[in-house]
């Protein structure tokens, strides 16, 4: 029996404008579990998707178990032997469990699905495999974290020798955390080779047998987990990069006084007990890993969660708004981190999109006052800087950077107190990136308080003058001033956990 | 990117890109142009003043639901118990009338009427998801048969003269259903470009989520949407219960249909959040003046629908094609 799974040489690829891969090798063999480390953008995503054929390389070679040659399909990834759980699940829910792992290959008798058979073949995937789940239920009543046990059990039942698991525990609460290591751990015992792309390092430290470090789109370093420490990996996956702003607070900034503030905020089932306050004319980061409930935690500050428990204030006097209308009448608004299903009605025009949240401000009696309109929508895209060719034209037609300007902009001529922003700079080209930097700290500089959410810690350094670090339910600690510094807020969120 | 900030030019004025950003209008009217130069030539009498005014009277009857049918598609829902509606507030109209109640009083409580059913189809959409295709087929069976209970399914006649005039008389040669119809057209295009809750319709219907997180209240704008729909279906069953003299539980059979096939083929999507008043007015016109042609020319009746079945795939398809040639140029 060959040791050897995946043997991948001098891979490189190329999409319009940007070089995902240069020169990459990898291998990996049976009962392998591979971590696969990098920042957003690193090129992990590519590597794997090139494994499993949904891409193909624009140059190098590839082996996977013996088989010579790049995979042309997801089809020939899936023949040669390679599965991808991602972080999306594929379960239909009205499905059987039995279905959903068999999906497209029912075993059929007479032209009809051969259901003893179906449920047979589960239950023994489902046995051999540990899982406690009847194959005979529907995927609708089984939790999220049996749905990628389920998932894994079709990889298996397809002969996956590899299998890729895509950020697999960010959406799983601790205990279910615990139950799929246990299943990665005799996965691998079982000679299945692994690649498992996470950030958290305390489950990369149980389960990983080697790390991959990528960056930039290179390969940065392959070693045994035990040879590298979590700063070593941090600093692999930095790099050298320095970090000069120009969007931080001028040295001897103070910010003002708290004026929203939370204690013991539970937002089940993430948040268990948060405290923190934000305070008026600074921009304030909330860091966490995904799946730490970063989002949730802002939903709940604009009423479109209710707490489980704890209590809020807004400049003093109690805050429990009831819904999105009532956090917006008390100053507090939100942008959200879906821009396009959420942050904005795309084939409307950018003037009303920038009004859509201040119509009262604009009208009299419910009739539009075009002057009063146009002066506003004309204030926001100087204020914003939106290039567009006339106000009333789709917002469709702009750009990423400048759709999420106008979304900013929305919330913005709400006249809120505190401005939540929810993954502002996703999807977003390094220019536009830096202006809405600039804008929030103009804002903060006119005294408003602004909340910044975002998955790439190393947007916090250009702009927040104090991250919260947002940690297993609970806010486990604060960064501030020169402190802000990517490497910090990575082993804060990420790395082991400090005494306290 | 770089970062210099772009004031908002004032555009001159092209007449191409006018054109082009109406691109829909500017095909309905050289369709309209076109029908009229054939039925002109087909049709005896078509092109006379008096049938034109016929037209226009029958148009009225699409027409004005038309107008709330535009609003209820932009906000991405439906509404097909509209025929039924207006066959329903005759009736009920009639045997108000026959009971005693003076007709001013009666006309007011069937538009009050209208508007109460109205809302609560609306409400049961907004508040408890019920798919607007299911809350008003269930109306449209309902609407039908309660008109058929109170009347025996046996015409209620209204002995009033002045009455009557509201539905076939004329004002300056116009005949009076069409000056209602262009005055609430004029209305609701008012409603749709220039007032709060008309943006809010095409805010709901263009991204329902995005709409709700702006702050815009979108269970009240879907609800205030059907009951415009309500409204209007009842003032149409007051008007052609005036025209016939009688409620009629058997009225405007199919209406539904005619008015969303006004609305489509005028280019409003049936997913929502695009449309227009005036796309919505030539639709009308289009068709109203078709199936005054088939007759004039002596079409078999079962061979109009086929033709008209025909004739509104043709003009839609035509209006999609069109408007994706634009936008991809």
């Amino acid at each position: 029996m060959q040791q050897r799974l995946i043997e991948m040489r001098g891979i490189s690829k190329a999409y319009p404008g940007v070089t995902a891969l240069r020169n990459v090798d990898f291998e990996l063999s049976r009962g392998e579990v591979r971590a696969l480390l990098g920042k957003n953008g690193a090129g992990k995503s590519t590597l794997i998707k090139i494994m499993a054929g949904v891409e193909t390389p624009d140059s190098g070679d590839i082996d996977v178990d013996g088989r010579k040659g790049a995979l042309r399909s997801p089809a020939e990834g899936i023949k040669a032997g390679i599965a991808t759980v991602h972080q999306e699940l594929s379960i239909i829910p009205e499905m059987s469990v039995a279905e959903n792992i068999f999906l497209g290959r029912w075993p059929r008798r007479a032209g009809s699905i051969d259901w003893n058979t179906l449920n047979a073949e589960a239950a023994a995937i489902l046995a051999q495999l540990g899982f406690n789940i009847d194959p005979r239920v529907s995927a609708s009543q089984i939790s999220v974290a049996q749905r990628q046990l389920v998932e894994i059990a079709r990889a298996i039942s397809k002969g996956a020798k590899v299998l890729i698991l895509d950020e697999p525990t960010s959406s799983l609460v601790t205990q279910e955390v615990e139950v799929l290591l246990a299943v990665i751990q005799r996965l691998s015992a079982a000679g299945v080779g692994i690649i498992y792309i996470s950030h958290r390092m305390d489950e990369i430290r149980r389960i990983a047998t080697s790390v991959t470090v990528l960056r930039d789109g290179t390969h940065i370093r392959t070693a045994p987990v035990d040879e590298v420490s979590n700063s070593d990996i941090v600093k692999l996956m930095l790099g050298d990069a320095t970090t000069a702003s120009s969007h931080r607070a001028p040295a001897g900034h103070v910010a003002g006084k708290a004026i929203l503030s939370a204690t013991n905020l539970a937002v089940l089932p993430r948040v268990t007990s948060a405290s923190f306050e934000v305070r008026a004319g600074e921009v304030l980061g909330i860091a966490g890993v995904l799946g730490s409930g970063r989002t949730e935690l802002l939903q709940a500050l604009v009423g479109l969660r209710r707490p489980a428990s704890g209590q809020m204030t807004l400049e003093g006097a109690a805050y429990a708004p009831k819904d999105l209308r009532a956090a917006l009448a008390a100053g507090v608004f939100m942008t959200p981190e879906d821009r396009r299903h959420e942050g904005a009605v795309t084939m409307l025009g950018i003037d009303e999109n920038l009004v859509m949240a201040s119509w009262a401000s604009v009208s009299k009696f419910g009739i539009i006052q075009s002057g009063k309109m146009n002066q506003t929508v004309n204030q926001s895209i100087a204020q914003l800087g939106v290039k567009l060719a006339r106000p009333g034209e789709a917002l469709a037609n702009l750009s990423g950077g400048n759709q999420q300007k106008v979304v900013i902009g929305k919330a913005l001529n709400a006249k809120p107190k505190v401005l939540l922003l929810d993954e502002p700079t996703r999807g977003v080209d390094v220019g536009a990136k830096g202006q809405i930097y600039a804008l929030m700290r103009d804002l903060a500089t006119q005294g408003l308080a602004v909340v910044f959410v975002s998955g790439e810690l190393e947007e916090f350094p250009e702009v927040c003058d104090r991250v919260l670090i947002l940690r297993d339910g609970q806010i486990t600690g604060e960064v501030t001033g020169d402190d802000v510094r990517t490497q910090v807020l990575l082993d804060a969120t990420m790395g082991e956990r400090r005494p306290a | 990117m770089t970062a210099t900030p772009t004031s908002p030019a004032k555009p001159a004025f092209s007449l191409s890109s006018f054109l082009s950003g109406r691109a829909n209008e500017v095909g309905l009217v050289v369709g309209i142009v076109v029908l009229y130069a054939f039925l002109a030539f087909m049709a005896p009498n078509f092109l006379t003043p008096a049938n034109q005014l016929n037209i226009l009277r029958d148009a009225a009857f699409v027409g004005i639901i038309a107008w709330g049918m535009t609003l209820v598609l932009i906000s991405g829902e439906i509404d097909i118990s509209v025929g039924p509606h207006v066959a329903f507030a005759g009736v009920v109209l009639a045997k108000l009338a026959a009971s005693g109640v003076p007709l001013p009083m009666a006309v007011l409580l069937v538009l009050v009427l209208g508007a109460f059913i109205g809302t609560v189809a609306g409400f049961l959409r907004a508040r408890f998801e019920v798919p607007s295709f299911i809350v008003t087929l269930s109306l449209w069976l309902a609407l039908r048969g309660i008109a058929q209970v109170i009347s025996n399914a046996v015409p209620i006649v209204i002995m009033d003269f002045d009455f009557q005039r509201f539905g076939s008389g004329a004002l300056f040669g116009i005949p009076i259903p069409a000056i209602i119809m262009l005055v609430l057209f004029v209305v609701f295009t008012f409603i749709a470009t220039r007032t709060v809750f008309g943006r809010s319709v095409y805010a709901v219907g263009g991204n329902a989520e995005a709409a709700r997180l702006s702050g815009i209240p979108v269970a009240k704008v879907r609800t205030i949407v059907f009951a415009i729909s309500g409204v209007l279906a009842a003032l149409t069953g007051i008007l052609m219960a005036s025209r016939l003299g009688s409620g009629n539980s058997g009225a405007a059979t199919g209406l539904e249909f005619d008015i969303i096939a006004a609305v489509v083929v005028g280019g409003t999507s049936l997913f929502g959040g695009r449309g227009t008043m005036l796309g919505t007015l030539l639709g009308v016109m289009f068709i109203g003046a078709l199936v005054n042609g088939l007759v004039l020319m002596g079409v078999d009746p079962f061979a109009q629908g086929i033709v008209r079945g025909f004739v509104i795939l043709a003009a839609v398809m035509i209006n999609i094609i069109s408007i994706r040639r634009v936008r991809s140029r």
